[in-house]
């Protein structure tokens, strides 16, 4: 029976433990010392696994790496032209706040003038009038 | 499936960050993996740069958004080239042409040294001569040295019937090649004295 089951394994996965179930390596091992068959049997499958060995390794081409490498995610690189362009970039955006901060200020300072003014003049225009109705 | 530390897991993260060298390096491990099971599966060289090619170019999509744990990035990069063969093959049965496929030599003279090359080529004619999923049994447990159980998983089956096919499967292939086996080289020369 256990050399039943350690040919129905060699069938499968050959004649290399390292290729078989872990949980079964243990088990062709003790058999394997006890009983000379079991060698055998193991012998025989590894005969087939060189014979697979035999099929040719497949490398790839280097135009082949090199089109899948020219697929490869990037990092959005800041190098020293990035770099520069943030710091252009930031540049223009502090002149323009600082640009539409003075204007602001200077909208306010004008309006309050002229509207002093526009105070002033009317009630000195008010002034007349009532002298007039009172003289 | 066995819990275990993905070894391509932070070789993943890395590129999909877009570092460079860990493309690269990405490239270098795992290309020839996905080439071969391809051009195993397929046995047509052009057909299984295509493929490989794809397969690679889905990783790097993968990339940025991998998540460890689900599965390991090795089994799922197989899943993708597996799928992406089987789509191949579909279509070959379904636009028949006038090309047969290739089949195993079975006419090679027993007294003729063989060098290892045709050896090789032998080898690989069997092995398309095998039905799919034989071939693809083999493939994954032999050549890509996929345990059986992430073979078993990828091929959507039990541990019990992976062994079925690849018993099978070798078996074929131990008749297809028998007269290179030793012991039939042996007994040509006995017979040959």
């Amino acid at each position: 029976m256990k050399i039943d089951r350690l040919e129905a394994l060699a069938q499968a996965y050959g004649g290399d433990l390292r290729r078989w179930p872990a949980d079964q390596r243990a088990f062709a091992e003790s058999l394997i010392a006890a009983d000379p068959a079991a060698r055998a049997v193991l012998d025989d499958a590894a005969a087939l696994d060189a014979l697979l060995d035999a099929s040719p390794a497949v490398v790839p081409t280097a135009n082949l790496a090199a089109r899948v490498l020219a697929a490869a995610p990037v990092r959005k690189a800041r190098g020293h032209l990035g770099r520069l362009a943030w710091f252009l970039g930031a540049g223009w955006a502090a002149a323009a706040c600082a640009g539409m901060v003075a204007g602001v200020g200077l909208t306010i300072h004008l309006t309050a003038d002229e509207r002093a003014d526009a105070v002033l003049y009317q009630s000195s225009l008010t002034g007349v009038d009532d002298a007039e109705v009172l003289g | 499936m066995v819990a275990s530390v993905d070894p391509d897991e932070d070789l993943v993260r890395r590129v999909g960050q877009g570092d460079p060298a860990a493309a690269q390096a990405l490239v270098a491990r795992k290309l020839p993996r996905v080439l071969a099971l391809a051009r195993r599966m397929l046995g047509d060289p052009a057909e299984a740069e295509d493929v490989a090619q794809e397969a690679m170019l889905r990783a790097w999509r993968q990339a940025p958004r991998w998540s460890p744990g689900a599965a390991r990035f090795d089994t799922w990069l197989h899943r993708v080239a597996l799928n992406l063969c089987y789509d191949r093959l579909r279509r070959r049965r379904e636009i028949p042409t006038d090309t047969p496929p290739d089949r195993a030599d079975e006419g090679a003279a027993p007294d003729r040294g063989l060098l290892a090359a045709d050896t090789g080529r032998r080898v690989d004619a069997a092995l398309r001569a095998l039905p799919d999923r034989q071939r693809e049994a083999i493939v994954l447990c032999h050549y890509q040295e996929l345990t059986n159980i992430e073979a078993a998983a990828l091929m959507s089956v039990s541990v019990e019937a992976l062994e079925s096919l690849l018993s099978r499967g070798r078996r074929a292939m131990r008749q297809t090649l028998a007269d290179l086996s030793p012991q039939s080289e042996g007994r040509r020369q006995g017979e040959g004295r």
